[in-house]
């Protein structure tokens, strides 16, 4: 289906809306905000953005030929554009590298929360769905200006992780990466559209370091049971066991902080969570 | 007008002594004795009779993928080029001839039934040199093969994205969508696959896909990838790793470039632009379909169908889908780079490419060229310092071929009911999926 960006009737509010968003996201999505931005914005807080403007379909098809903007390699990417704050202008260089993945980040609650508790690390949330994306950016715009310094270190980029992962993350980059609650995909018998299987845990374990940590939640048993088989199967994977689980702060985030957590537990459904180690290799035979 | 359906793909033994041919849904096996001067001969044959969809099993098993197969399958099919991709096969496409490295057996692929077939030559045989020894279906369709150095494993690439390993002689897995796992993935359509040992006697896979990737992974342990080669911003839909130095692989597809890399490495040692070459070839077969086209109506779209090299010389040579000419290129193995070396214009648009130790052989669409013309055997001349084509060689292939398949009931056709010979440039991506 082909949908184009603003396609809803020009009439709504919810259109009226999204354009008023675009233009402002177009202006502030890469400045760097500090006092003087501030200024130019009269030092007015912003809205946060409201998710029901942004509502769209609930799946996005990982398979499909979608326009995806992807730098061609890891080198080519434009950091200093999510992370003004850690560019320097002389050197045209980045102070750091992303280290935190969100795979399928949704609305984006767990990079805010995340946010204030590791100041070191730069997080990126990979979202397919546009509207989604829009959202989180939206989000992160305001949090920017109206907390000025801080959410620096959080942005969001629209793009199937399922399929270029490797075009935005060196080898060994990243030291955690963040599943939740994964779209279950109940119905396909191989499971090929998951967002784990065999064959991308491998591509996972490339961009990941030894020691790094997979982190996965989901309400789901049978896709929790699923998760688990394939990460403990895979050779460069190791299940943490609860005590880890208990000691790790980025476990309770996780339990509380996206979107799709709140929910499950506003329903009171179960939560299961399973982390695991990255390897090292074994020895090259 | 009946005509004899055109080769679709054509391999040779490493001194052009014998021939194997794919027509339609026909391997056909030419021969020429030790002799000087000696005329090749009918020597084997095999025909896929099994029934289009034949015990296919995917329309109960994998509802899901199936859904997807039609949603990735909405960029192909344009005029003239006609692609099994979107709807299931109509035609029973025999793909990926590989002949073995000590020429005892063929290897290929079925879509009939989505299966690898392993065939035995011998020509102690006198009635029929091809013998099938094994089928194994495949719970979707093979795209590409690679047969290990020590032809004990064979590697399948599929077309949604999956790497199944198969021991070449172990007994046919009846229910092989329970029972196999792919060794590695990409979530894109695998275009093709090599199998290669590094300089330190490491083995590896290399895949390619229908997004821009080249990936890399270790072999046995493919759960390790090795790294990606970057550079494609269109799809690849062919690889070759020339024999003159084993870090070397050649790159091509929807790209204006032939990409030389240094693989153990990873660096892109070179690349050849052939925009301005392949101009004036394109034809109105190349216009984009009319949703991508724009107001001027000249937007083109054309890929590279195949790139390869000869085993002995330093030349490479690679054909545009749908185009009368085959560019050759030599390979400075000094400076790492790839010039032009020669264009051979040809009677017909080339269908298929392969190499021996110091001969081109290709096939062509001679549809409209009155039986004739079938394959081009293209050689370096010493004394001339050039390529050209052996007609004397050609020719007499071709009348062979006539001979042996005009009489053929599964051979002749009406020259509108010949299977799709171009379905690479349709792998193009459009971004049509928005949201
Ligand atoms: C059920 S939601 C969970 C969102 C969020 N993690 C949370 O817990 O609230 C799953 C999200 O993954 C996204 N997604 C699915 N496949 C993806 C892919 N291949 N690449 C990036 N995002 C993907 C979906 O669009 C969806 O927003």
């Amino acid at each position: 289906m082909k949908t184009g960006p603003l396609s809803q009737d020009p009439g709504s509010k919810r259109y009226a809306y999204r354009v008023n968003k675009e233009e402002n996201r177009k202006e502030l999505k890469h400045v760097k905000i500090d006092e003087s931005t501030v200024t130019s914005t009269k030092g007015k807080k912003m809205d946060l953005p409201k998710k029901k403007f942004y509502r769209q379909r609930a799946h996005s098809n990982p398979f499909s030929d979608h326009q995806l903007e992807y730098p061609s390699c890891p080198g080519d990417m434009n950091w200093g554009k999510l992370y003004p704050y850690y560019y320097n202008d002389e050197t045209k260089e980045m102070t750091k590298k992303v280290t935190i993945a969100d795979i399928g980040c949704g609305f984006g609650g767990l990079l805010v929360d995340l946010s204030p508790e590791f100041p070191e690390n730069l997080m990126l949330g990979m979202e397919i769905r546009v509207q989604v994306t829009n959202y989180v950016e939206d989000r992160i715009i305001a949090l920017r200006n109206n907390h000025i310094g801080k959410y620096q270190n959080v942005n969001v980029i629209r793009g199937n992780a399922m399929k270029f992962l490797p075009n935005f993350f060196e080898k060994a980059q990243l030291e955690k990466m963040f599943f939740c609650f994964p779209d279950p995909h109940f119905k396909q018998r191989k499971h090929k559209a998951r967002i784990i299987t065999d064959t991308l845990l491998s591509e996972y374990a490339y961009v990941l370091k030894e020691g790094g940590v997979v982190y996965t939640i989901t309400d789901v048993e049978d896709l929790h049971n699923w998760m688990v088989k394939h990460l403990t199967e895979h050779p460069l994977f190791e299940r943490l066991n609860e005590e880890w689980e208990t000691t790790d702060k980025c476990v309770s985030i996780m339990r509380n902080a996206t979107e799709e957590g709140k929910k499950v537990a506003r329903k009171q459904g179960a939560k299961y969570v399973a982390c695991f180690k990255r390897l090292p290799d074994p020895t090259i035979i | 007008m009946s005509i004899i359906h055109p080769v679709q793909s054509v391999v040779s033994s490493e001194n052009e002594q014998v021939i194997y041919t794919v027509v339609k849904n026909m391997l056909l096996a030419y021969k020429k004795s030790e002799a000087k001067d000696s005329s090749y001969q009918l020597v084997g044959k095999w025909i896929d009779d099994t029934a289009i969809g034949g015990d296919n099993q995917e329309g109960t098993n994998n509802e899901g993928i199936k859904k997807a197969k039609s949603n990735e399958g909405t960029a192909v099919s344009k005029n003239g080029q006609g692609s099994n991709m979107s709807t299931p096969s109509t035609h029973a496409y025999i793909r990926n001839l590989t002949l073995s490295k000590n020429e005892d057996r063929l290897f290929a692929c079925t879509d009939s039934d989505k299966a690898i077939i392993i065939l035995d030559i011998d020509f102690e045989n006198m009635e029929n040199c091809l013998n099938l020894v094994k089928r194994q279906r495949f719970p979707k369709r093979p795209n590409a093969i690679a047969i290990s150095n020590d032809e004990k494993t064979i590697m399948i690439a599929d077309k949604f994205g999956d790497v199944y390993s198969m021991d070449v002689d172990a007994p046919v897995v009846e229910k092989i969508n329970d029972e196999v796992e792919p060794i590695l993935g990409h979530v894109s359509m695998l275009t093709d696959i090599l199998f290669k040992e590094s300089k330190n006697g490491k083995r590896f896979i290399i895949t390619a896909d229908r997004d821009e990737h080249i990936k890399i992974s270790h072999f046995p342990q493919s759960f390790i990838v090795d790294k990606w080669l970057f550079g494609h911003k269109e799809f690849v839909s062919s690889i070759n790793a020339p024999q003159w130095k084993c870090n070397l692989l050649l790159s091509a597809g929807g790209d204006d470039s032939v990409f030389f890399w240094d693989w153990e490495s990873g660096k892109l040692l070179s690349e050849f632009n052939y925009a301005e070459l392949v101009k004036p070839y394109l034809t109105e077969q190349h216009a984009a379909p009319s949703r991508f086209q724009n107001e001027a109506n000249d937007v083109v779209e054309y890929a590279v169908s195949k790139v390869v090299s000869l085993e002995n010389l330093p030349y490479v040579a690679f054909f545009i889908e749908a185009t009368n000419v085959l560019f050759i290129l030599s390979a400075d193995l000094e400076n790492n780079t790839l010039t032009l070396k020669a264009k051979i214009d040809l009677p017909g648009n080339v269908v298929s490419l392969s190499a021996c130790k110091d001969a081109f052989i290709l096939s062509l669409d001679n549809r409209d060229l009155g039986n004739s013309n079938f394959v081009k055997f293209i050689k370096f001349n010493n004394e001339t310092n050039d390529f050209s084509i052996d007609e004397p060689l050609s020719s007499q292939l071709d009348s062979v071929l006539v001979d042996s398949l005009k009489t053929n009931d599964s051979a002749t056709v009406e020259s509108n009911e010949i299977y799709p010979l171009y379905n690479v440039t349709s792998l193009k991506k459009h971004g049509e999926h928005y949201s």
